[in-house]
């Protein structure tokens, strides 16, 4: 961290809790996370035998046989498609949308732009059932289609509201050029504006793809072939369902979670920032 | 074509197909689902026009009336768990109370990336009866015996659910109170430092004001997001035992896809929906009464 905010400290008085309570929610969001990690090379009997123990060999077939009976390889691939076309489209429409909300001020633009963001105060659950039957009145539920389309709909208002408040700050005079060079809006779009908001676009495609990854309800709902099942929709058979042992359960836990980590410990600023961006302007 | 003419035609092509993906998506089931919401329908056959019933069924229910609780008390942990912890965090850090407070900011974040099915399963092993709080709890009581039981009390069932909620999203809060209080300029902390303002002072009289706004948003989006409480409640018990830790969302799912009652289902919705209009005016309300005074 840079030098803004840091005071020197005169007393002592406000070090000492806050260092415990800095270490004590460490500790609480740690435990559990290695304790689920290291039962996971467990077998069941183990487990139940003493839940702290670490485990004496390696148990690696857990993560073999939850793999292959919870059909994980398949929602893995599915996840991905879901997770990377709904990422895909929502940050190009958002982007072009925030261009035209931001540099085209006509009198319906704020009108629009305020009809995006009452968005985010709308849970997926309040149009659950009229979009369920709207879909099977149209023949496309149960199809990866009728998933990615709710997607999309819901990732839209805040990576509207980011895409527009990025390009709100992006100068005119460049497009200005672009016009008297004889370039349509939609070149412009492409050759200007895209390649200027990479660093938005990064922070978008992350948050994107962090929600739509975890996204759970829409295929639960909207779907009931196995076959179109997401990683976390199959994982939740887990909870009681498919299996009482332990062993297995944890195992597919950490198959659901450690791609998110890994990526998490890679991007952590930009996930940080885009999250905290929801917040900034208000 | 005009200039003018090709500009308009760009904004549009630009705009709507965001537009009306979201209109149909989003929108356009909330106009219908008013129509529904009046209905009785199964599924199947034609729905037949009842008027208010649904809405009277769902408020003479006592299984609504327990699930509203849980959700107000979702609502209550938010703002008053969340917010405050994640600001007292946020503070820590910023005023670098703590060396590496980097290290644990990455840390207290982490729980924000995992799905909330994946935490849901995971503490609820925690919590089971044979799980670690049973073993915890038998070892500093001493008793081999002790079985950790609270959802098998109605009032209790929601507690654990509530603590996961807190340890899920709390970091989040204090990421976005980090990101603003750096914006803070460092020059008013100094001259208050210089005038011989204390820690407290300075924390009530220069920071807290300067962050009244963020306060507030964080306020209202941890309200609709309290209402959003489906998946995580869903897989750690599906609302159970005997309705204890349902909550509206689920109430809404089991009456629509198990029991076939498309029409209350709407009606549900409709409810959820007033009900996020409802808290969020009640926050706005506060916002505008707390702005006044600081000004």
């Amino acid at each position: 961290m840079d030098a803004i905010g840091g005071v020197k400290h005169r007393s002592s008085l406000w070090l000492l809790p806050a260092c415990m309570i800095m270490l004590f929610f460490s500790f609480l969001t740690l435990a559990p996370l290695v304790w689920l990690l290291y039962s996971s090379f467990k077998p069941h009997q183990a487990i139940i035998r003493n839940v702290f123990s670490l485990p004496e060999t390696i148990h690696f077939m857990n993560y073999v046989t939850a793999w292959e009976r919870g059909n994980l390889g398949l929602y893995f691939v599915n996840s991905i498609t879901y997770t990377s076309t709904a990422t895909a489209i929502t940050t190009f429409l958002a982007l072009a949308a925030g261009y035209g909300l931001a540099k085209f001020r006509y009198r319906v633009t704020g009108i629009i732009y305020a009809f995006f963001i009452m968005g985010l105060l709308i849970t997926p659950h309040s149009v659950l059932v009229p979009l369920f039957v709207l879909e099977t009145s149209l023949n496309i539920d149960d199809t990866r289609i009728g998933v990615i389309i709710p997607y999309v709909a819901f990732g839209l208002p805040f990576l509207i509201y980011l895409a527009t408040s990025y390009i709100r700050g992006l100068p005119d005079e460049l497009e200005q050029a672009a016009l008297c060079d004889g370039a349509g809006y939609l070149q412009i779009f492409w050759r200007i504006i895209i390649p200027l908001c990479a660093p938005v676009t990064s922070t978008m495609i992350i948050f994107a793809f962090i929600s739509n990854w975890n996204e759970f309800v829409f295929v639960f709902v909207l779907t009931s072939k196995v076959v179109l099942r997401s990683l976390p929709v199959g994982i939740n058979s887990f909870a009681g369902g498919l299996t009482r042992d332990y062993g297995l359960q944890f195992a597919a836990l950490v198959i659901g979670t450690l791609p998110m980590i890994i990526f998490y410990i890679f991007f952590h600023d930009q996930i940080a920032r885009g999250f905290a961006a929801g917040a900034i302007k208000g | 074509m005009t200039v003018k003419g090709t500009r308009k035609l760009s904004f549009a092509t630009l705009t709507i197909p965001a537009v009306l993906i979201y209109t149909s998506v989003i929108i356009f089931p909330i106009i219908f689902n008013i129509g529904l919401s009046f209905t009785k329908w199964s599924g199947l056959g034609t729905p037949q026009w009842v008027w208010f019933d649904q809405y009277r069924r769902i408020l003479g229910d006592p299984v609504f009336w327990h699930g509203l609780r849980n959700n107000l008390l979702i609502v209550a942990v938010s703002v008053f768990g969340q917010i405050p912890l994640g600001f007292i965090l946020a503070y820590i850090i910023y005023r670098r109370m703590v060396t590496a407070g980097r290290f644990f900011e990455v840390m207290i974040f982490l729980p924000i990336t995992i799905a909330p099915v994946v935490v849901a399963i995971l503490w609820n092993q925690i919590f089971s009866p044979a799980g670690i709080v049973t073993e915890l709890v038998r070892i500093i009581r001493n008793d081999p015996r002790y079985v950790f039981k609270i959802f098998e009390n109605k009032q209790l069932a929601i507690l654990p659910i509530l603590f996961v909620i807190i340890w899920m999203y709390t970091g989040l809060y204090m990421v976005i109170y980090i990101a603003n209080l750096q914006k803070i300029n460092p020059e008013l902390l100094e001259s208050a430092t210089i005038d011989g303002a204390s820690e407290g002072q300075i924390l009530v009289r220069v920071i807290i004001p300067l962050m009244v706004h963020i306060i507030f948003t964080t306020t209202i989006f941890a309200v609709t997001g309290s209402l959003k409480s489906f998946d995580l409640i869903w897989a750690f018990t599906q609302g159970g035992p005997a309705h204890y830790t349902e909550v509206i969302a689920i109430y809404m799912y089991l009456n629509t896809f198990r029991y076939y009652n498309y029409g209350l289902g709407g009606a549900i919705s409709m409810v959820i929906i007033l009900l996020s209009i409802i808290i969020i005016l009640l926050t706005l309300f506060v916002y505008k009464h707390f702005e006044k005074k600081y000004e």
